[in-house]
């Protein structure tokens, strides 16, 4: 540190030299942990890799592979699948509870609802998963005794294919539709008064205000939330390795899920970061879909 | 935020067809209805782990169930330590990593997100918006590479495998720089005048003055390595060097569903620390999380 009257440096270069000091850490970092990983990556997309023998540069056979492997289409249309009913039950949920919370209540009524829809997202998908894998039991679970009474037979939850996906879409609305409430209800805090009040004076009711003024304005909130949830449903993991691993069989078995098992159980690292490389460029689509619209639609007063 | 929230719901109430000023309007039996519902089946999953935890293990899966706890039997929640599965280490291999990794992007993240925010250099601007692009990156692409250096660096089944790549992060410097933009410059500019150097302004003018947004950034950091599964079972083999979701995650395999009152215990007791953070810093979570658009 130089504290003296006169320092050996200009302040304009010790501002420089601090600056580049301040990020060298996370430079570091980024270097060796995110941006060397990027490119190598790329480059392992081209290798028959193998992680004992010396691996051979193939060209593309990794990316034609994966559009004969039947497992890929398997695993891409679950998780589509997944990404849809999720982002769409999320975020509908969400908007659901944000607007009922926006009316008129007392103020620790409407934070208490707020925490309890909240709390969720902060719990592990792990934990998640393993308390419903309980409910979730076709037997001895509290679901289907409480359907059971209504007359419904016993539902194979995670047995079957595609009530296992059921049962993962329910759960991912139950743990993360408390962050699409969230930020739906400062969405809707910020819309402007003047925009009722006019609605007021022109005597629209209810429902006009609802969709002629509150959702339009919202839009920029729904698209935001939609992109985000879209994104990370895209990479769903966590919960579905614990609930039913992918089973049975393939019937729920994610793209991430996929490029774990290829990499890290087979160690045919070369088709896992193509397969990656395909993930990657759907999630940068979206981003950049996001980005220029969301900067469209951002000045809406 | 709180005064716009009235003046909305001023608007909604002289907006009433009927001026009068009725306690109870139709729509909010219907608005209570369904707050109420959501929130039922969302505190249920959670009370029904809490009250399985303190059941005998014999009635852990009775039907119909018991909501409220029936029994108060702690000792469930001693077994967990008491069996094959190292319990405490797991506590403490978290714990460690946690830690870690918190206290190494507080440290980071702020250095950077001050420069990125706060001084000049040549560059800076560009550095600054290649590090944002790589958010777009899905960690899927970054880890195959991660753990082949991993491996050749011998750091397998090591927790530095994953505390190291976890020492910085792009978002958390976004997130300080953001906050170190809105601190006024006259603070900053009067310290310089009295002759400090940039890192004493640090330390002693921006640092103690950023007390809330680094909590914000601790929590968030805090809550997503507690919870972290897919890298610990990526970089973690053995029992004694894995983490409490992964030990968890197995755990119900290992005691078979027939013991879910142990279980119910030990995930009890996973969530108890992420429970205390949200009691003490609810909050803070709520707004850094609305602001930023992240999920936990």
């Amino acid at each position: 540190m130089n504290t003296t009257r006169q320092p050996l440096i200009s302040p304009k270069w010790s501002e420089s030299l601090t600056g580049y000091l301040f990020i060298l850490p996370t430079l570091i970092g980024f270097a060796i942990f995110i941006l060397y990983p990027i490119l190598e990556s790329i480059r392992i997309s081209f290798l028959d890799f193998n992680i004992l023998r010396d691996s051979e540069y193939i060209g593309l056979e990794n990316y034609i592979e994966i559009f004969e492997d039947k497992r890929v289409a398997t695993v891409y249309s679950n998780t589509f699948v997944f990404t849809i009913f999720a982002v769409f039950f999320n975020a509908g949920v969400g908007l659901l509870l944000a607007v009922a919370l926006n009316r008129r209540m007392p103020t620790f009524i409407r934070n208490l609802y707020r925490s309890i829809f909240f709390f969720p997202l902060l719990v592990a998908h792990t934990y998640i998963a393993v308390i419903w894998q309980f409910l979730y039991h076709r037997d001895l679970g509290v679901l289907n005794y409480y359907l059971s009474l209504v007359g419904v037979a016993a539902i194979p939850w995670l047995s079957q294919g595609n009530w296992a996906m059921v049962a993962i879409i329910i759960m991912d609305v139950w743990k993360n539709t408390g962050f699409a409430m969230l930020v739906f209800l400062a969405g809707l805090q910020n819309i402007p008064n003047e925009f009722y009040e006019s609605a007021q004076l022109d005597g629209a009711n209810g429902r006009q205000v609802f969709f002629r003024i509150t959702l339009p304005l919202l839009s920029p909130t729904i698209f935001f939330i939609l992109v985000i949830f879209m994104i990370g449903a895209l990479q769903v993991f966590d919960t579905i390795q614990v609930l039913t691993r992918g089973g049975p069989g393939d019937s729920t078995r994610s793209v991430v899920m996929y490029i774990y098992e290829k990499a890290f159980q087979r160690f045919d690292m070369g088709y896992a970061a193509a397969v990656s490389m395909t993930l990657f460029a759907i999630i940068l689509v979206l981003t950049l879909i996001q980005f220029r619209i969301g900067r469209r639609w951002v000045h809406y007063e | 935020m709180t005064s716009q929230q009235g003046s909305i719901t001023q608007a909604r109430i002289s907006g009433m067809r009927r001026p009068s000023r009725k306690p109870f309007r139709p729509g909010d039996v219907i608005t209570y209805l369904v707050l109420t519902v959501a929130a039922i089946l969302v505190v249920m999953p959670l009370l029904w782990m809490f009250s399985t935890s303190l059941r005998p293990i014999a009635e852990s899966l009775q039907l119909p169930p018991a909501w409220l706890p029936t029994d108060w039997r702690f000792e469930n929640y001693r077994e967990p330590f008491e069996s094959n599965v190292p319990f405490v280490q797991l506590f403490v291999n978290s714990i460690q990593i946690t830690a870690s990794v918190t206290v190494g992007q507080l440290i980071t993240c702020s250095l950077a997100g001050y420069a990125f925010a706060r001084l000049r250099f040549p560059g800076r601007d560009i550095i600054f918006l290649l590090l944002l692009a790589s958010l777009m990156v899905p960690g899927q692409v970054t880890v195959i590479p991660i753990y082949l250096s991993m491996v050749s660096l011998g750091l397998m089944d090591n927790p530095l495998a994953i505390i190291l790549p976890g020492l910085i992060s792009v978002f958390g410097v976004f997130l300080m720089r953001q906050f170190f933009k809105t601190m006024p410059q006259e603070l900053l500019d009067a310290a310089r005048v009295d002759g400090a150097g940039q890192l004493r302004v640090f330390l002693q003018i921006a640092v103690p003055l950023s007390g809330a947004s680094l909590a914000t950034l601790a929590i968030i950091t805090f809550n997503a390595t507690w919870n972290s599964y897919f890298n610990a079972l990526i970089f973690l083999k053995s029992w004694d060097k894995m983490t409490l979701p992964q030990g968890i995650a197995m755990l119900t395999g290992y005691m078979g569903a027939g013991n879910a009152s142990v279980v119910m215990a030990a995930v009890t007791m996973a969530i108890l620390p992420v429970l205390i953070v949200f009691i003490v810093a609810q909050r803070w979570i709520i707004e850094a999380l609305t602001r930023t658009g992240i999920k936990g």
